[in-house]
């Protein structure tokens, strides 16, 4: 599981819907696997994302090299950072906490379980 | 051919129905059908090479991730009720996760484009069919674009089958392979699937009252629908 993907995960479980995002990680196994750099993809998807769910993610897996605000200019440096961060990051093992009813998804092998219960759906 | 049956088990619930004619069958037959599954539809593919560059997208029920790769300048995250599935696209090292299409773990209004290719046919109600579609317009950004297949009722190719019934069960049939010691024997396998009328899955989407549809027809066997999620209050 990439950080962007992550972005995009909340908390479903039944009747979780204030506070339920970004879920937390801890206990995570990184793996980096290098890919295609696509600068004008990059620039594109980046507006997409929660920038202030991202740096916080990215610190809670060691991460400290991004930005507090999204800069407006993109320059070259940046964008092969993000690339490093978003596309090249593999969260291989670790645990996804809900920060409002601390449910934990689990992330095993790079797959993210998102499955619930009968009883929590 | 026409040797489809007649899914008339009332005995048992909706849920249950789900778990043992779709969810433990895909889970059984995930390697073998993921070896038949290789080429994308042409339309899908070309749906995925029309969005714009740097889009952000899911594809949910996205089986063996064929087309998690089609388009090198979007984002397309796979989701599958089946683990062996995703373990399938995972090694692919395509982006993939295990969630249930009912209960989607995504944000809302947070993706440009959604596909969801032969998988609303599995749900045994109207009920669920609906709440599934509802999921998919939840998640996508208004104005975004959703592309769903299901299965047709009126298909005449590959099967044919009884006009009368729409909620049938078909084989799946893995046959005996020397090189596989887990494949001895032939196995057959039996899916649930509903059968969706001309004009069905249209209906279910309108009444979302949450999209307008761009595009409605027939291809290879499915109905499909491109529609376009309204932006608020419209
Ligand atoms: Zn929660």
């Amino acid at each position: 599981m990439r950080l962007v993907t992550h972005n995009m995960l909340q908390c479903h479980v039944r009747g979780c819907n204030v506070n339920n995002y970004p879920l937390q990680l801890s206990e995570v196994e990184i793996e980096i696997q290098e890919t295609e750099f696509n600068s004008q993809f990059l620039r594109s998807m980046i507006r997409k994302l929660e920038w202030s769910a991202l740096i916080n993610s990215a610190r809670e897996i060691g991460i400290t090299t991004l930005p507090e605000v999204l800069p407006d200019d993109f320059d070259e440096d940046f964008l092969r950072n993000i690339h490093r961060v978003l596309l090249e990051t593999h969260i291989q093992q670790g645990k996804m906490t809900c920060p409002n009813c601390n449910h934990v998804y689990l992330v095993r092998d790079g797959i993210p379980n998102m499955l619930l219960n009968e009883s929590e759906t | 051919m026409s040797n489809k049956v007649v899914f008339d088990n009332e005995q048992i619930s909706d849920v249950v129905k789900e778990q043992q004619y779709v969810h433990e069958v895909y889970q059984a037959i995930a390697p073998h059908f993921s070896q038949t599954r290789y080429k994308p539809w042409p339309l899908v593919e070309l749906f995925l090479k029309e969005l714009d560059i740097g889009s952000l997208g899911a594809d949910i029920g996205c089986g063996n991730g064929k087309y998690l790769d089609v388009n090198k300048n979007v984002f397309t995250i796979g989701s599958d009720r089946s683990s062996k599935l995703i373990d399938i696209c995972a090694s692919r090292e395509f982006e993939s996760i295990v969630c249930d299409a009912l209960n989607l773990p995504f944000r809302n209004e947070c993706f440009d484009f959604i596909i969801s290719i032969a998988v609303i046919h599995h749900f045994t109600t109207p009920e669920r069919r609906i709440a599934a579609i509802e999921e998919l317009f939840r998640i996508v950004k208004p104005g975004s674009l959703v592309l769903i297949y299901v299965w047709a009722l009126e298909q005449d190719a590959r099967r044919k089958f009884d006009k009368k019934h729409q909620d049938v069960i078909v084989p799946w049939v893995v046959p005996a392979s020397k090189n596989d010691p887990d494949r001895k024997e032939e196995a057959i396998y039996q899916r649930y699937y509903h059968l969706f009328k001309k004009g069905e899955l249209d209906n279910l989407i309108l009444n979302t009252g949450k999209a307008q549809i761009i595009k409605t027809d027939y291809d290879k066997d499915n109905w499909y629908v491109v529609a376009r999620k309204k932006s608020c209050n419209k």
